[in-house]
């Protein structure tokens, strides 16, 4: 949230009439920058609750061979991202998974975890997409 | 779990298979406050502003690309009609100024910035008629500039002046950048009714009513539709319209998010969502090839317009369902050498200039990216602009015309410019007089609104 000129007009009427007409100019100007101040902590935290929920969508495809699941969990794990839901099907040669994983408590953010997985995707010649869930929420949920 | 199976695999589909992108990103920016008596000093504020707003774009559109694996094909900036701010200046002050924005471009890191624009539907100001006649120069001496100019609406009419004027214009830049393939001309727009908003280079400008700075998004995504569209196999018109409109209703939202995200990320507000089908010369990404899959042997059949008129109205509707901030041109786009199914139409003698006109009488946006023969009349040029500006005046609608008269070359030859922009063959033109018309000049008086037959 922004502070715009009519909250800084409220906040500093509100002061003059909490600090009474005997206050001077400086009184009320600091009184007014710290309520401002202790304003703007609380925008941070009302900011970080309203970020994105840390939710990531998992795809994976490739043909079917043993130790993917356990490829692609451990480096998941390595980079402590917690999964919150699995599914995995079998078409003919062709294996398909989808995880939703949550990474706020990994140290790395998105693209360095994508780059991991990238990796993982190399050496086991198969395809991982990873991409934030907001995009799922917004496409398919109104 | 949370989304069914087909759902997530249906967006990897779209993203990774059917080139859905975020065709572009947008950043509007007011230069009303750069004025000044001394040109160096307007120059340097010009360039000060587009680098402190702009700075981060780039790299900010990219990172919100791979958080949602979504890619954004273009990012870049549009800023106020030069002509209204520098009204005072002359026709090389004007040059200046494009070599300005032109600097800034590349140095955020942006492949076009357009606004190198005057509206002048009405009548024009002496700095207006400065701005278009440094129109040529300023496009052949810069790579990265676009210009518009705004010279009908319905309001006001016509303005034929200016419209042969335009015409001359775009002659002279064909000859200035015949080196090239007269590629000046593909940054040259001239727009009836032109919107404020519009987030598509080359005709976006930041209109007089936008803020100070703001994002605008234009969203893509023919190879979705088209996919959409051959899935769902024979079934009857009302059913097709279901699952085009279906389809922009998803490739909307994940346009809407993009755009605030960046918006955001550059703490600057978010403007619109222009839900415009742009298609782009990649295989599959094509309006041409969409028309075919909804049944036509062949873009030009008997059926085109009713097709296209279709298909623009399934994506209004549901792109105004799925975003509260519509805008900008919001329709169909079908440019010639953008589109491989229209280019092969025109290569194939089944689309001529005549029925195209025709189909943006029924979509976004007009005439757009077609090349004809180097040596046609100014007049002739007027005359198709006049044309294209009726239709829009007429129908209360955008149209432009964006035309490459390639200096040197005639029907059967090509111009090429790669990338983005593609390659256009020479159409053919009627080689009837408009002259006498045109030479009449003044303007169209502006139309009725009622006893629309």
């Amino acid at each position: 949230m922004k502070i715009t000129e009519d909250v800084i007009r409220k906040i500093t009427l509100e002061t003059i009439e909490e600090l009474g007409l005997g206050a001077t100019k400086d009184e009320i100007k600091n009184a007014v920058r710290s309520k401002i101040e202790t304003m703007n902590i609380d925008n941070i935290d009302l900011e970080k609750k309203n970020m994105d929920s840390g939710k990531v969508i998992l795809t994976s495809f490739g043909l079917n061979k043993p130790g993917i699941v356990a490829a692609v969990t451990r480096a998941l794990a390595e980079n402590s991202c917690d999964i919150l839901d699995l599914s995995q099907k079998i078409m003919g040669d062709f294996f398909t998974m989808i995880m939703i994983i949550d990474i706020t408590a990994s140290p790395k953010d998105l693209n360095e975890i994508l780059k991991d997985m990238q990796k993982v995707a190399d050496d086991l010649k198969i395809k991982i997409y990873l991409q934030h869930e907001d995009v799922f929420r917004f496409m398919h949920r109104i | 779990m949370q989304y069914e199976f087909e759902e997530i695999l249906e967006t990897i589909r779209m993203t990774e298979i059917e080139h859905f992108d975020i065709r572009t990103v947008t950043m509007g920016i007011s230069l009303r406050d750069c004025s000044d008596r001394n040109i160096k000093v307007t120059c340097q504020k010009i360039y000060d502003k587009i680098i402190r707003y702009g700075r981060n774009h780039v790299k900010y559109a990219k990172e919100i690309e791979s958080h949602y694996g979504i890619s954004i094909a273009n990012k870049r900036v549009s800023v106020t009609p030069i002509s209204i701010p520098f009204d005072s200046c002359k026709e090389e002050e004007f040059i200046e100024i494009a070599h300005t924005l032109d600097r800034a471009a590349e140095d955020i890191g942006i492949d076009y910035i357009a606004g190198y624009s005057a509206l002048v539907q009405k009548g024009m100001t002496n700095g207006e008629a400065e701005l278009i006649n440094s129109i040529p120069q300023a496009l052949a001496s810069t790579k990265r500039v676009c210009s518009s100019v705004n010279v009908a609406s319905t309001k006001t009419g016509i303005n034929i002046d200016a419209v042969k004027m335009m015409a001359d214009v775009i002659k002279k830049t064909a000859e200035l950048t015949k080196e090239n393939d007269s590629i000046g001309c593909a940054k040259l727009v001239v727009f009836a009714n032109a919107v404020e908003d519009n987030p598509f280079v080359a005709g976006a400008f930041h209109g007089v009513s936008e803020p100070e700075v703001v994002l605008n998004v234009g969203i893509s995504g023919p190879g979705v539709v088209l996919d959409a569209i051959r899935e769902a196999g024979h079934v009857d018109l009302q059913q097709l319209a279901e699952v085009i409109k279906k389809t922009i209703f998803k490739i909307t939202r994940a346009g809407e998010l993009i755009g605030r995200k960046v918006a955001k990320k550059n703490g600057i507000p978010f403007g619109i969502v222009d839900i415009s089908l742009a298609p782009t010369p990649a295989e599959g990404d094509s309006i041409g090839d969409i028309l075919k899959a909804m049944g036509l042997e062949d873009v030009g059949a008997p059926g085109t317009t009713a097709a296209l008129a279709m298909l623009n109205d399934a994506v209004k509707k549901a792109g105004l369902m799925a975003s509260s901030s519509v805008g900008g041109l919001s329709g169909a786009f079908i440019p010639v050498s953008e589109d491989m199914g229209m280019i092969r139409a025109v290569q194939n003698g089944n689309l001529t200039l005549e029925k195209l006109e025709a189909m943006t009488a029924v979509c976004s946006v007009g005439l757009d990216m077609i090349a004809i023969p180097g040596d046609t009349p100014v007049e002739t040029i007027a005359g198709i602009i006049a044309d294209e500006s009726a239709i829009g005046v007429i129908n209360d609608k955008t149209t432009a015309v964006r035309i490459i008269p390639a200096f040197g070359k005639d029907v059967g030859d090509f111009v090429n410019y790669g990338g983005l922009l593609g390659k256009a063959p020479i159409m053919e033109v009627k080689k009837l007089s408009s002259a006498g018309f045109i030479n009449r000049g003044g303007r169209i008086p502006a139309p009725m609104r009622s006893l629309t037959n």
